[in-house]
């Protein structure tokens, strides 16, 4: 038998591993942690009168590279409009925004507004911590926005923020090698390609010696969730603009999913991709793009040419932070191939302030407060700086006014191309039930990412893959809830 | 008054002795609220459908679909997988490590324990970088410039099934051996010069006084450090979160990772709960289980 001391012993080591997982516990409704976020809630729900002192708190991540310079003289200008409002910003990172605001959401005491993607409202809607605006939006806000990507902050009847930019998902291609491979790239970005087209143009900006490549026709970057932007992306123009067709049926079970995965295949069987292309993340493909690595590059945003502009502009100078072993590269804004015959739609990327509720109901004055500080931040001269700082097109009126007096280096042809691709970019989908969301984003993470990195891999074949999304897909929603044609 | 007259009752704490309970107050209130209270609202949770405005009671639902999980079971092998991997080569390196620097002057000691425990302090995602880009699979890469130097083919190390698990495997070989190096080099100094002298009158070897005097002593040592070890590969999570995610097809991920995910990327609270109290039996068992087996003669 055991003695006292080794029961000890085994029952700490069992506490301990347990005490070691167990961070991600959340709290008791009673039990909010003490952070900027909570006590402005606190201090916002009791004040009832109209007029009277309120702050509004908000945690905003580095959206453009000067945004966050920007954050005393934004909330002085606040104050200024609103002399009774404050607000209060809470810097974070990129790496740490998602983190930071789900344990405050958890908690029970989130920010009064938070900068996140459109695609993530869902997720706090379910949870009921998402704060519906619709009531305290005045038509003046919401008529300042462009109709496309304000749908995008609404889920089923509510609103639940104001979005700040509406970016197109393109691709970026080095305008020497295009013109070097005999590609018509302005002709690509006022007409677009299909894929048939788009394999052959990648098949021409291959360089081989030997067995070795150094230069790929196209690196688009898949390591990881990132492989999930990369099928979505392709998706969009593959006659699947959303997860869930217009009669809410599952649609990643269409066999033009089952077309798509096996082009997507091909171009790395063709040599036109890296074979490793599963473990090349954003930062790689950049850095291939700007090394002459490849051609064609994706996902592309806007501001990639102005990344693109200051890395030439470093190698004129002879600068030592230019990208190592870089060389001058114009920009190309190109769109992304058509596929199985399906018309063209862009993926957008909208993302925005979105509004939290904490443990005890705001107050009507509080929302309205609310929805004052996330109009403030999306639209006019902040909207405008901040866009202009991303190359990102402007959504509001008021920012374009504010944008008018304000310069832009930036070619004539990619701004174009982007407004063609905006010209037809996947419609907002607010009519998808959160709980429908929610089971497809569990399928995406559990299913389709792994099974996607595993294509990339060499490991399974195309077919291997629908199935796996099929069945899952089928286990979630049942026969009658996916689309079978 | 009648009770006045009776002897006044003796205090059990007197005198320093409410100073040792004031102490041992500090480290039992930080222990109930950052230790004890997690784990009971762990415990609680598991029960629950969690929600931040009210959870509402479930049963054992969050148990049942941990159970029926097919990729919380894949976890679990993975990890048994890793563990097995990394556990007993990890001690084996830490030992003969000590024994290579145990004759060394203490001056010459004391650098190479700073070397090899420079890792442990260093910041954990810092090291995943550097591994990261170690593991580049291009053929520029370090691992593959040096297998190519073999004449073999560049290898995508962190994105095949093949290989992901193998590459954190080798990771966590050629990494953060420190704690147990200076736990096993204590152990050496401890060990009694009578021993070996006695062995050299007997003109034992090297290998005869490593097997008969070195391993014996240090049974206690090692039997702690097979323990945390295993608890601390049990609960895995930052390598694979950072080097792989997961994948590729779920060939790396831990069951650490799963109940991160389930908690922070889909907020399901009690299902991760329920699954850390499930590790947490497993860890227990297999604690039990090495105690039970290799600790029949160990005096701890």
């Amino acid at each position: 038998m055991m003695n006292k001391g080794k029961a000890l012993s085994l029952m700490l080591a069992a506490t301990l591993s347990v005490s070691a997982l167990t961070a991600c516990g959340g709290n008791k409704n009673d039990n909010g942690a003490s952070s900027p976020a909570a006590s402005g809630s606190a201090a916002a729900s009791g004040s009832a009168s109209s007029g009277a002192k309120d702050t509004i708190t908000a945690l905003l991540p580095p959206v453009s590279p000067t945004y966050q310079d920007n954050f005393d003289q934004m909330e002085k200008d606040f104050n200024a409009k609103y002399p009774n409002l404050t607000l209060k910003i809470e810097p974070a990172s990129w790496e740490d925004m998602t983190q930071k605001l789900d344990t405050q959401v958890n908690a029970g005491s989130p920010p009064d507004i938070a900068f996140i993607g459109s695609d993530g409202i869902s997720k706090y809607v379910q949870q009921g911590m998402a704060l519906d605006l619709t009531d305290v939006a005045t038509p003046d806000m919401t008529g300042d926005y462009d109709a496309v990507p304000l749908e995008y902050m609404k889920n089923g009847n509510g609103l639940y923020g104001f979005p700040a930019y509406m970016e197109v998902h393109a691709l970026g291609g080095n305008k020497q090698f295009l013109e070097e491979a005999g590609i018509d790239w302005k002709k690509v970005q006022k007409d677009g390609w299909t894929y048939d087209e788009f394999r052959e143009a990648i098949k021409k900006g291959v360089v081989k010696s030997g067995d070795k490549t150094s230069r790929y026709g196209f690196v688009f970057a898949t390591a990881g969730v990132a492989s999930k932007d990369y099928l979505g992306i392709m998706a969009k123009s593959a006659g699947m603009p959303a997860a869930f067709t217009k009669d809410l049926k599952y649609a990643y079970t269409s066999k033009n999913y089952l077309e798509l995965l096996t082009d997507l295949r091909q171009m790395i069987d063709d040599g036109s991709m890296p074979k490793e292309l599963s473990s090349v993340d954003a930062g790689k493909r950049w850095n291939m793009f700007l090394t002459g690595q490849t051609m064609i590059t994706g996902k592309g945003l806007a501001t990639f040419e102005n990344s693109a502009k200051k890395n030439n502009a470093k190698i004129d100078a002879n600068d030592g932070s230019a990208v190592k072993d870089s060389i001058k590269v114009d920009y190309i804004v190109l769109p992304v191939p058509t596929f199985a015959g399906a018309a063209p739609v862009s993926s957008t990327v909208v993302d925005g302030y979105v509004a939290f509720r904490g443990k005890k109901e705001p107050t009507a004055e509080h929302k309205a407060n609310i929805a004052k500080a996330a109009y403030f931040l999306s639209s006019g001269k902040v909207a405008a700086t901040t866009n202009n700082d991303l190359f990102a097109a402007h959504i509001t009126k008021s920012g374009r006014e504010a944008a008018a007096s304000m310069t832009i280096d930036r070619s004539a042809d990619n701004v174009a191309a982007v407004e063609t691709m905006l010209s037809h970019a996947a419609p907002a989908r607010p009519d998808i039930p959160a709980e429908l969301g929610a089971k497809a984003i569990k399928i995406e993470n559990e299913v389709i990412v792994p099974k996607m990195q595993a294509l990339l891999a060499g490991e399974i074949k195309p077919q291997d893959m629908y199935d796996a999304v099929k069945k899952a897909a089928i286990d979630a929603f049942g026969q009658d809830g996916i689309v079978q044609d | 008054m009648a009770q006045s007259a009776q002897p006044a009752k003796k205090s059990k704490i007197k005198g320093d002795g409410v100073w040792d309970y004031a102490f041992i107050a500090v480290a039992l209130i930080v222990y109930a609220m950052f230790t004890a209270y997690p784990v009971l609202s762990a415990f609680i949770i598991s029960f629950q459908e969690y929600k931040p405005l009210g959870s509402t009671y479930i049963g054992f639902d969050n148990y049942a679909a941990t159970f029926k999980d097919d990729l919380f079971w894949r976890s679990i092998k993975n990890t048994i997988v890793y563990t097995v991997l990394t556990v007993p080569v990890a001690l084996l390196l830490s030992f003969l490590v000590a024994i290579m620097i145990l004759p060394l002057r203490k001056k010459l000691q004391t650098v190479f324990k700073a070397v090899y425990y420079l890792p442990v302090v260093a910041s954990g995602v810092a090291l995943s970088l550097v591994w990261l880009w170690i593991f580049d699979p291009m053929p520029g890469g370090i691992f593959n410039q040096f297998i190519g130097w073999f004449g073999a083919h560049n290898q995508n190390w962190l994105g095949s099934s093949a290989t992901a698990m193998f590459s954190l495997v080798i990771m966590a070989w050629l990494s953060s051996h420190g704690a147990s190096i200076i736990i096993y080099l204590a152990a050496l100094l401890g060990i009694d010069d009578s021993y070996y002298e006695a062995a050299d009158l007997d003109g034992a070897s090297f290998l005869q006084k490593l097997w008969h005097i070195v391993i014996p002593s240090l049974k206690p040592t090692t039997l702690f450090l097979l323990v945390t070890a295993i608890i601390g590969s049990f609960q895995v999570f930052q390598n694979a979160y950072l080097m792989t995610g997961g994948g590729p097809d779920h060939a790396t991920t831990m069951v650490g990772l799963l109940i991160f995910d389930n908690a922070f990327k889909y907020f399901e609270f009690g299902k991760a709960a329920a699954q850390s109290l499930i590790l947490a039996l497993i860890i227990a068992l297999v604690s039990l289980f090495q105690f039970k087996f290799l600790g029949k003669d160990v005096d701890y």
